[in-house]
């Protein structure tokens, strides 16, 4: 039986008047990236900041691996990229970065090392004597997350990781997360749910400082109904659909976006509707660019039905 | 694995030795002090020293010093160390309000206490900050106080070793003179956002303490007790005091120091980064 890393019992923060969480009540497993979404507002920094100790919560009981958050005992064993926090600009990456590493524990070699190790990998070896004055907004990020990655704790909570890099950038900090998530649980609030649901398998919604009840559920489809999300070029919408509605086995087919559009069908009645699909494409001299099982996380967040 | 709490205090303090002696703000500050140190030494403490050496400035049974408030002058007996001991008790307090204001509050608005914070307790960050700022002091001190027992032993070699334990007694004074005033500052620094408001607060409350306190314990004699809450209080007692005789008073400003460190901590541990 998995331990909870993470867990929250009723779970409340009021900033000035004004309700930031509301009784969150959840437990998180060590395993695969857990996506943190919800609006602007919605509370995901207010959460991370009490999960890492920075903020104390209002009222409700919080603990990651069984201790309060800020407590010794996690000192190398939880790490996190805070929202807009900034290096000192006195000193040099790698001479705050060796720093990070002796608190954690590290002898000096090991932490030079350390510091080296994760600078390579955010791909700043280079900049490693510069200050951070230096630094553009996209490696000032890359530096964060690297600070987090000292130590290869055991759960990371990143707060939007990915804000502000261009997409090589993207890519890197989703190569980094994909490699270490076999040893390090990775907590992530964004934004960007293209790139959650790339790299999440399980999402915590909040809205308003509530935690949404279907965060649990948006991955587990009733055992018959499927969904398939189909791309197309520019094709005839309504005719398309008219085609699509008399394959075997369809249910539904809605078009959320110009050109998108997500088929609900029964697989008992139809197991390779993909097949089916492709052929009737084909057969009307359509293109199509992408066709993916399943709903997308902006459609299961945010389009419920 | 994780470090313990005197590890991670001295590797925090360790950092604020680096961030004065190895950083270019830092050694500007240094250079600075050096500069208003060397004028200090050159020119009115080596005027004064003479001038209690030849004993001049006495007219007709009292003297200059006794004019100025300085009469203990003469209680010490090596003039340099009489002099030094005078502008210390009253330059390193003032530096202390500039050199400790910035124990924590711009880590904390830049997001760079977060960083520290997820590896180290607040109480090593708070505690190992205040020992890193007044180690640095206490290094400056002992520098100034080093430069003067230089100009004693240049004027009279076989003065060194009564200049020695002039020197020991000064140091370990003006260092518990420092204490409230460093304390102070790491409670202010743990509460407000920048340096500026920092000091304008040190200011502001040891003006209105001193005044208020003041002002209340004339009417009410009962309370001049209260005085003792004032950092430096017991300075201008000191000023009347000589070598060891000084440490008499030592217990003010420790105690004062464990009060406002207690306040520091309670503020750091409750307060967001």
């Amino acid at each position: 039986m998995k331990t909870a890393i993470i867990q929250c019992r009723q779970l409340s923060h009021v900033y000035s008047g004004k309700l930031a969480l509301s009784n969150l009540n959840f437990e998180l497993e060590a395993g695969e990236p857990i996506g943190l979404v919800g609006p602007n507002g919605a509370g995901k920094t207010t959460l991370l900041s009490i999960l890492c100790g920075f903020l104390r919560p209002t009222s409700g009981k919080v603990s990651l691996f069984g201790y309060s958050p800020g407590a010794t005992q996690l000192i190398g064993k939880v790490s996190a990229l805070p929202q807009d926090a900034r290096l000192d600009p006195s000193f040099t990456l790698i001479e705050q970065l060796v720093f990070y590493a002796r608190l954690q524990g590290l002898t000096r070699q090991q932490a030079i090392s350390e510091a080296n190790r994760v600078l390579e990998a955010v791909t700043l070896s280079d900049i490693a004597h510069k200050k951070p004055q230096v630094l553009s907004h996209g490696m000032g990020k890359r530096v964060a997350i690297a600070q987090a990655l000292i130590g290869k704790p055991a759960l990371v909570l990143l707060d939007e990781p990915t804000a502000g890099l261009d997409p090589v950038n993207v890519r890197t900090v989703r190569s980094i997360i994909a490699e270490q998530s076999t040893e390090t649980t990775f907590v992530i609030s964004s934004h960007d749910l293209t790139e959650l649901d790339r790299l999440c398998q399980r999402v915590l919604l909040l809205e308003k400082g509530i935690l949404q009840p279907e965060y649990a559920t948006i991955n587990e489809q009733q055992a018959n109904i499927r969904f398939i999300t189909l791309q197309m070029e520019a094709c005839p919408a309504t005719e398309l659909m008219a085609k699509l509605q008399l394959l075997n086995g369809v249910e539904q087919i809605t078009n959320p976006q110009k050109n998108e559009f997500i088929i609900t069908y029964n697989s008992d009645l139809e197991a390779n509707m993909d097949m089916q699909l492709m052929q009737c494409i084909s057969a009307n001299q359509w293109r199509y660019r992408q066709l993916s099982h399943g709903k997308s996380l902006e459609e299961k967040l945010f389009f419920r039905e | 694995m994780h470090s313990g709490f005197f590890n991670q205090l001295l590797l925090i303090s360790q950092f604020e030795l680096k961030r004065f002696f190895a950083t270019r703000k830092g050694l500007l500050s240094l250079l600075t002090f050096a500069v208003v140190w060397y004028v200090i030494l050159r020119y009115p403490l080596r005027f004064a020293a003479d001038m209690l050496i030849k004993g001049q400035g006495f007219i007709e049974g009292s003297s200059f010093f006794d004019f100025i408030g300085l009469s203990s002058l003469h209680h010490w007996a090596i003039p340099e160390f009489a002099v030094y001991w005078h502008f210390a008790l009253f330059i390193f307090p003032m530096l202390s309000i500039n050199l400790a204001a910035d124990q924590s509050c711009s880590d904390r608005e830049r997001g760079t206490l977060r960083f520290i914070a997820l590896r180290s307790s607040r109480d090593s960050i708070f505690f190992g900050r205040f020992l890193g700022v007044m180690l640095i002091q206490m290094l400056l001190i002992s520098m100034t106080a080093l430069a003067t027992l230089a100009l004693v032993v240049y004027r009279d070699a076989t003065l060194f070793s009564a200049a020695l334990a002039n020197l020991l007694a000064i140091v370990v004074n003006v260092a518990l003179a420092i204490l409230p005033f460093t304390a102070m500052m790491a409670v202010l620094s743990a509460k407000v956002k920048s340096v500026r408001q920092a000091t304008l607060w040190a200011i502001l409350i040891w003006t209105f303490l001193a005044a208020i306190i003041s002002g209340l314990a004339h009417y009410l004699p009962v309370l001049d007790f209260f005085k003792c809450l004032i950092p430096g209080y017991q300075i201008a007692d000191l000023t009347k005091l000589s070598e060891w005789k000084t440490l008499q008073l030592a217990y003010i400003p420790i105690l004062q120091a464990l009060v406002l460190l207690g306040l520091g901590r309670w503020l750091m541990v409750r307060q967001t980064l």
